[in-house]
């Protein structure tokens, strides 16, 4: 068993852990290995792994090969309530707590023990670490800072000696970011080892002992963080292998000079982003960088009518469409294909035909009043042959279809109503590379057929392949843009972590 | 003043004050109505719907449903009454009672939790099943002229005209809040239909606490319906038809997500309250019987769509709150810099 | 290799095929315990006699594969029948006036239902609920509007000639069309429009996409909360059409006379394999579950000596039977669907 200096076993320890869901293999074999004290910062980008492993740890998924050691000892964790026996809490990136209760009710939830003991072991935890949350709030009322806190709190109530925290800092202030970060150098005092997932580079440096890159199941890097700089981190976050870029046609620059906006944004102000300006272009794929939280989704889900508009405004081809509806901003020419695949863009049991065709029902495409089912088929076949999307029938369901060829029948309904911007949130989330492949073909394609793409997505390698410009969004706000030649990894990465100084747009 | 201050601010708190209300406005339009025995009425009579009420709100705030109560209560009376009949003791028709509502509850509750079926068609299969056994059971007749002891103790007072059922169901009332707010394990039922994925995380078994809820909730219809034989002294074959409906109006009006998660038992029994207070209230002020229907509807209604839209609002408020945070958070975050 | 989707489509499509075989076991049986069971006549009039059933749950089925629920479409039957006997026999209209304003109103009542489920996001199970106490109220409200006593029921609605034929209004519930009765053949037509209506139509398909995926929906562009309305009126139209049929059939308008169908419609529309979460569920299925229950509550009676009014325990244990048997086969094809996956 190997043993740290000071003769302590490690808290937890991963051997050799694989996991595939079907064909798709998530983890490749991992070991990682967190001492009592250490903050082991795991970074990662979308679909790298990381919360796969988690969940493993957890006992919510179990691995297909591979060990776990918790204290040295081999530990078998099949459940959660293993897992948290075995002293492991895991903090979620959205807390689960029970909105209805107060903070003291929600700390306590699960316990068996005298109620009055329980609370004064837990003053006294939070005395340790200096919080004062009045315990008759009810949680609902709870900022996500403090949720973070109570359900730190809840671990330590267990006797956590591995606390995981994931993104804790996602939605946080800069305020509260540092005082989660008084809290967990205490519990580093304490001998408390701890899993610390996050995007931000910034705070791997500043709050953690040593740091891990997952990449595509594996991991790429390794090791205390005083042997790393941030360049050396970005490096690590980006593809080992320049395969892609061979593959890459000569590029075709955008004639800029000669277009005209089709869709102009100014000033817009919405739920989670503010005063975002851009043109986009007929023909030019725009890639929107950033981080998880930085605003991105909820701007383009506003762009397409999903929540309200503050202030601003959008036009499309001269039209102003400010705040209209998605029913609406469907029909003036614009489509969209969303994040989160599951609940926003498929309907699991129905057809292949079904789901590709849905946004046309506000269209004549399919028959007026009645379902033209020869129409509809006719309509998914090419998108399913144009796609190389493999089905057996167009009848079979879609949630029998792998994550890849899910996203392109969802591509498919974006592009089903002929739109002249398509807007792309995450569009190779979860898909193997095969798919990956076959969707960047796709989106090249529509560049060539001279309909404009605007592409958001936290995978930098995807923008930087991809886009014609580029816009990087921090916090809520534009803060960064690139054209062609001035897109690399490097500029991109460091930009979307807010660690390269704001470029003043004219 | 602390505690005064949660006690208002507590859901069942509202309902309590519509109650006052109902009868402050009979009192006003009624002066007549604003006397000890007149309100003190409005409880007693209150006594099945407040027992119904009451088990059925464990269900509802694991965030399931039970339509078959009624009909559980419609057997259990029935059974009652045919041991009447046979001279039966009556903690033999206690017992009985109890013990039948818990099965059928039992039965509920591992075919909602455990086999997965959602719990309205299950419950409506049961409801069905217990409806048909009722029938068998009496034979298709009304079960009368049982005397003896049971029938005195219908409206047996136990002084300050405070019937002797209503008074052992406000004591079983407080137990159940005691035990489902002071206790651990009473806990789990509210976590579970407030935030099922968290109740596991903390290691509770969602499926063994929606099975005691149903277990309540059966046991709690049993009694009904033995506090039923007594008070009638007949039970026809569809005593207890839809009385589901009103016990689930109870527990709506009483505050209690029909979600999950949210409520409390005493808030259902002011909901029973309401609910059986309203004929009454209505000869007082001089509508006929005939607004019953309509003026429990209106309230429902009402009620839930106030309910629902502030608690929508609420929400949204909180996510944009949220979301407006992070881009002045970059304010704050440049001035740093 | 063997696809596992088309083996779920396959375990989907025999639902239906169940119900079939199910059907006509049931109708051998009977047949074979008692010949006067196979009386045309007779299975025809089982039919009429569940008539409420049979027509509401075809249109409670599409708010359910919207993934709601409707339970106060029986106290709409009610308020319709009561709203056309006052202002015929009362206000002295024309009874096919009175039939029209009565179905706008039960139209309303859908509507303001659907309106608050859709539009104001409160449950369905809790809005109808109130819905059902209120319009059932109102009935009742209205009733006493009458110089006929509420638990009398108005009579003597027009349509009976001197030979003793039925025609005008009393034709709907009494008239036959060689031979096969007029309630029949209204259901007939309903079940082919509404198979219209939701297989074959985009509202249709609408409704079954609202019910699979809100979200997706409304980013498929869909008014999903229009749509989902839509639903609550169209089911709230059929149980007036139900009451202008109980009407001209008993020759009685009463507040009361749809009480009493809400587990018989909840049931045949969960029998006939709709999904109470959304998104599943056909007429077809929602028909051959109706026509069971019809025929059950006709021939255990007829053959097996059931009392008429104890019907409800054997057609309590099918449907628990049923319910469970379909959910335990259920999950064990879902397992087994899932290690195929697996071991891909």
């Amino acid at each position: 068993m190997a043993e740290n200096q000071t003769g302590m076993p490690p808290r937890l320890e991963v051997r050799g852990i694989r996991k595939a869901f079907g064909q798709n293999v998530v983890l490749k074999g991992i070991d990682m290995c967190i001492k009592p004290g250490e903050v082991l910062s795991l970074i990662g980008g979308n679909g790298a792994g990381k919360s796969t492993l988690m969940k493993i740890i957890m006992g919510i998924y179990t691995c297909d090969e591979g060990e776990i050691f918790v204290d040295g000892k081999p530990a078998k964790l099949g459940k959660p309530s293993a897992s948290l026996a075995a002293g492991i809490y895991m903090v979620p990136q959205e807390p689960l707590l029970f909105p209805n209760m107060t903070v003291l009710e929600n700390i306590l939830m699960g316990f068996t023990e005298n109620k009055g003991e329980l609370k004064k072991r837990l003053l006294g935890h939070m005395a340790d670490m200096g919080l004062d949350i009045n315990l008759q709030r009810k949680a609902s009322t709870l900022s996500i800072a403090e949720q973070q806190l109570i359900e730190l709190l809840r671990g330590l109530m267990r006797n956590a000696r591995t606390l995981i925290l994931d993104e804790p800092t996602s939605a946080l202030t800069f305020g509260e970011v540092q005082s989660l970060f008084k809290v967990m150098r205490d519990l580093k005092e304490k001998g408390i080892g701890m899993i610390y997932i996050t995007h931000r580079l910034n705070e791997v440096f500043e709050i953690s002992t040593d740091v891990a890159i997952m990449r595509d199941g594996v991991i790429t890097l390794q090791g205390p963080v005083t042997n790393f700089t941030k360049e050396m981190l970005i490096q690590g976050l980006l593809p080992t292998d320049s395969s892609a870029q061979a593959e890459k046609k000569a590029y075709q620059p955008v004639p800029y000079e000669t277009l005209k906006p089709v869709m102009q944004v100014r000033n817009l102000t919405g739920y989670g982003f503010a005063d975002i300006s851009f043109d986009l272009y007929p023909g030019e794929i725009l890639g929107i960088a950033g981080v998880v939280g930085a605003g991105r989704t909820e701007l383009i889900s506003t762009i397409f009518g999903r929540d309200k508009v503050l202030g601003g405004t959008v036009t499309l081809d001269g039209q102003d469409i400010t705040g209209h509806s998605t029913k609406k901003v469907l029909k003036e020419g614009l489509n969209f294909v969303p994040e989160d695949r599951h609940n926003h863009g498929l309907f699991k049991i129905r057809s292949i035909s079904s789901n590709t065709t849905s946004a046309l029902l506000g269209t004549g495409e399919v028959g007026k009043v009645n379902m033209n089912s020869k129409a509809q088929n006719a309509i998914s076949q090419k998108y399913v042959d144009d796609f190389r999307t493999k089905i057996v029938s167009l009848d079979d369901l879609i949630g029998s279809l792998s994550g890849g060829n899910q996203q392109k029948v969802v591509i498919a309904r974006a592009l089903s109503t002929s739109p002249k911007v398509v807007i792309l949130d995450e569009p190779t989330r979860g898909i193997d590379a095969a798919a990956r492949g076959d969707v960047y073909n796709i989106i090249r394609q529509l560049k060539d057929a001279g309909v404009a793409v605007l592409m958001v997505s936290s995978d930098i390698e995807e923008v930087v392949e991809l886009s014609d410009r580029a816009l990087t969004v921090y916090q809520g706000r534009i803060n960064g843009e690139f054209q062609h030649d001035e897109i690399s990894q490097d500029v991109l990465t460091s930009t979307s972590f807010g660690i390269k100084q704001e470029r003043k747009m004219q | 003043m602390n505690a005064v201050k949660n006690l208002f601010k507590a859901r069942w708190m509202s309902s309590f004050i519509f109650l006052i209300l109902l009868f402050a406005i009979t009192g006003i339009a009624a002066p007549s109505f604003l006397n000890y025995s007149n309100i003190i009425g409005c409880f007693n009579s209150s006594t099945m719907y407040t027992l119904l009420a009451v088990g059925i709100a464990f269900v509802i705030m694991t965030g399931e449903i039970d339509v078959s109560i009624g009909a559980t209560l419609g057997l259990t009376a029935a059974m009652t009454g045919l041991l009447a009949q046979n001279g039966g003791n009556i903690w033999t028709m206690l017992i009985v009672c109890v013990s039948v509502g818990a099965v059928i509850g039992l039965i509920n509750g591992v075919g909602v939790a455990y086999f997965g079926v959602p719990s309205l068609i299950f419950t409506l299969g049961t409801n069905s099943v217990i409806r048909g056994l009722i029938f068998l059971l009496t034979d298709g007749r009304t079960v009368e002229n049982f005397g003896g002891a049971i029938s005195s103790y219908g409206n047996m007072t136990i002084g300050l005209d405070i019937t002797l059922y209503y008074a052992i169901a406000v004591v079983i009332v407080i137990i159940a809040h005691l035990v489902l707010t002071k206790t651990h394990k009473g806990k789990y039922i509210i976590a579970v239909g407030d935030n099922a994925g968290g109740a596991r995380l903390v290691g509770i078994s969602v499926l063994g606490t929606k099975l005691i809820a149903y277990v309540l909730c059966g046991l709690f219809a049993g009694l009904g319906g033995f506090v039923f034989a007594s008070k009638y002294g007949q039970v026809m074959t569809v005593a207890g038809n839809g009385y589901e409906m009103t016990a689930i109006a109870a527990c709506v009006l009483g505050g209690i997500s029909l979600s999950g998660g949210l409520g409390n038992i005493i808030g259902a029994a002011i909901g029973a309250v309401i609910m059986s207070s309203i004929s009454r209230l209505l000869v007082f002020i001089g509508l006929p019987p005939t607004y019953d229907n309509t003026i429990t509807g209106v309230m429902l209604i009402v009620i839930v769509v106030v309910d629902a839209l502030t608690q929508r609002r609420s929400i949204e408020q909180a996510r944009r709150k949220r979301l407006l945070s992070r881009t002045a958070n970059h304010a704050e975050g440049g001035a740093v810099k | 290799m063997n696809n596992p989707n088309n083996m779920l489509k396959k375990l989907l499509k025999r639902w239906e095929l169940f119900l079939v075989v199910f059907l006509i076991l049931e109708i051998a049986v009977f047949g074979a315990a008692n010949p006067k069971f196979l009386n045309p006549t007779k299975l025809m009039t089982s039919v009429v006699n569940y008539i409420s059933v049979c027509i509401i749950s075809l249109f409670v089925t599409m708010v359910m594969i919207t993934g709601g629920i409707d339970i106060q479409a029986p106290s709409i039957i009610g308020l319709t029948s009561i709203v056309i006997g006052v202002l015929w026999s009362d206000a002295g209209m024309n009874i096919w006036v009175a039939v029209l304003l009565a179905t706008l109103l039960a139209a309303l009542c859908g509507a303001l239902s659907g309106f608050f489920v859709a539009y104001c996001g409160v449950q369905p199970m809790v809005v109808t609920l109130g819905g059902s106490f209120l319009y059932s109220g109102l009935a009742l409200l209205i009733s006493s509007l009458s110089a006929t006593p509420a638990y009398q029921g108005i009579s003597g609605f027009p349509g009976k000639n001197d030979a003793g034929k039925y025609i005008d209004f009393r034709w709907l519930g009494k008239g036959d069309i060689c031979g096969i009765p007029v309630q029949i053949i209204i259901y007939v037509l309903l079940i082919a429009l509404c198979m219209w209506i939701l297989h074959r139509t985009k509202y249709g398909e609408r409704l079954f996409l609202i019910g699979v995926n809100p979200g997706a929906a409304e980013y498929s562009g869909i008014n999903t909360r229009m749509v989902t309305m839509s639903t609550y009126i169209l089911s709230a139209v059929s149980a007036a059409l139900v009451g202008i049929l109980l009407t001209a059939n008993l020759n009685s308008a009463k507040y009361n006379v749809g009480s009493g169908y809400t587990m018989g419609i909840i049931t045949a529309v969960v029998l006939g394999g709709t999904l109470n979460t959304g998104g599943k569920g056909s007429i077809l299925g929602t028909v051959l579950a109706s026509l069971i229950l019809c025929i059950l509550r006709y021939g255990l009676p007829l053959c097996f000596n059931v009392s008429t009014q104890n019907l409800d325990l054997p057609i309590g244990i099918i449907l628990v039977l049923v319910i469970l048997g379909r959910e335990i086969a259920g999950q064990h094809m879902l397992q087994k669907w899932f290690k195929r996956r697996k071991t891909h």
